[in-house]
């Protein structure tokens, strides 16, 4: 049988202004709320509008990433463990994620409409066995189509969908 | 092992046609992404981006429900173990003469008992032990359930405080000290009888708040709460602040 690669992907999604879904909207603005208080810690003297203006002036304001992301944890967690918005060729949602990583793009305690957030979901390791023209063939290991046969899924690589990690088997 | 890499590069740039766009896509630099173009269009538009991609097949839902912050709990502890500590924090209001400040938000967040806070590490866990937020209530109270706080070089035992009116708009950012005296629940708690409870660092190389950035001014001691109880039993921390709201 051929060897395959294990690797793990890793979707970015865009959250801003002009997310529609309502998962994105709540997400959108629970974590302007949260940036909006928590920011104040490092802007006590409100010189600063912009995320990156106080990331610029106060570098240990680099947590706010981390301190903002308890204000969608608990959006997270109604995903149940599927990556969103990523469909195999049949159209089905089929990538688990294991962990994620929420980061503030930029914000303005002022102005709303320019707040933007990823969050990166890192999904579980798949074994990726063929490529097929602009299709990857992959597997997740513990499912089977029967006895002998194991389920894949073709998935097609685009914008904010990557590779993010790799161990060949050996 | 080059080798491998060479032929999974080959394999890979034969599979896919938007290399390029893909590598950019998982970098978590912020500069780097706020130049992209039409991140937010591409992204938020997410399975319908693509102008020949596949449309969901399945049935819609579940449904999204509102979800407060994670913040918002009164037992802060998580994983985090070591002596039981309650705090009761009450807030006054200075506009009103100090009466109690309902409908405040309370943030706290202390290190557990080696001194480490939670935050982002290498791995991408989202844990965000021993901190928590409550809203006062009608006599101006806060409790939370957490352990008793360890120590880091270059600092005394602290608490941190962030207070906002309902708004969310920052009322007070302050600390909170403890006695450090004999008798204490800091030196007893950084006693042998403390390393039973995963206490280990002692109090050789603590700096007293008599010496600390942040207390050293504190001469009145506004800042310092009143701390009793014992190791077996826990402790329970007490301790008002005045804002203007």
């Amino acid at each position: 049988m051929k060897k395959g690669r294990i690797i793990q992907f890793c979707y970015r999604k865009i959250i801003d202004n002009a997310s529609e879904k309502q998962w994105e909207k709540y997400v959108f603005e629970s974590s302007y709320k949260e940036f909006r208080m928590q920011a104040q810690l490092y802007n006590q003297d409100k010189k600063f509008r912009t995320i990156a203006e106080i990331l610029h002036h106060v570098p240990a304001a680099e947590r706010l990433h981390f301190l903002v992301s308890p204000s969608i944890t608990g959006y997270i967690q109604q995903l149940k463990g599927i990556v969103p918005d990523v469909l195999d060729n049949l159209g089905k949602h089929f990538l688990h994620f294991e962990k994620y990583r929420f980061e503030i793009i930029n914000s303005d305690i002022q102005d709303i409409s320019h707040h933007q957030v990823a969050i990166n979901f890192f999904s579980e390791p798949v074994e990726w066995i063929e490529t097929i023209g602009n299709y990857m063939l992959i597997t997740r290991s513990h499912e089977k189509a029967d006895e002998e046969n194991r389920l894949t899924h073709l998935v097609e690589l685009k914008p904010f969908f990557s590779i993010y990690s790799l161990k060949e088997e050996v | 092992m080059e080798q491998s890499r060479k032929k999974f590069l080959k394999n890979f740039f034969i599979g896919a046609v938007s290399v390029p766009v893909l590598i950019e896509a998982c970098k978590k630099d912020v500069e780097s992404n706020s130049g992209s173009t039409g991140s937010g269009n591409t992204g938020s538009g997410g399975s319908g981006s693509g102008s020949c991609a596949v449309a969901p097949t399945e049935t819609e839902g579940p449904y999204p429900t509102h979800s407060p912050s994670s913040y918002v709990r009164s037992d802060i502890r998580d994983d985090r173990t070591g002596i039981a500590m309650t705090m009761n924090i009450t807030v006054k209001n200075t506009n009103n003469n100090c009466s109690a400040l309902a409908g405040a938000i309370v943030d706290v967040w202390h290190c557990d008992k080696d001194g480490n806070y939670s935050e982002y590490g290498t791995g991408y866990t989202n844990l965000h032990f021993l901190r928590g937020r409550q809203t006062t209530d009608a006599n101006g109270l806060v409790n939370f359930t957490t352990i008793f706080p360890g120590w880091y070089n270059g600092r005394a035992t602290h608490i941190h405080v962030h207070i906002f009116n309902a708004a969310g708009n920052s009322l007070k950012i302050t600390q909170i000290s403890f006695p450090e005296g004999s008798g204490s629940a800091v030196v007893a708690v950084n006693s042998t009888a403390g390393q039973a409870y995963g206490y280990t660092k002692g109090m050789s190389g603590y700096t007293y708040a008599t010496s600390d950035n942040i207390f050293s001014d504190d001469t009145a001691l506004v800042e310092q709460a009143s701390v009793v109880g014992s190791l077996s039993g826990g402790y329970v921390l007490t301790h008002t602040i005045n804002v203007a709201a």
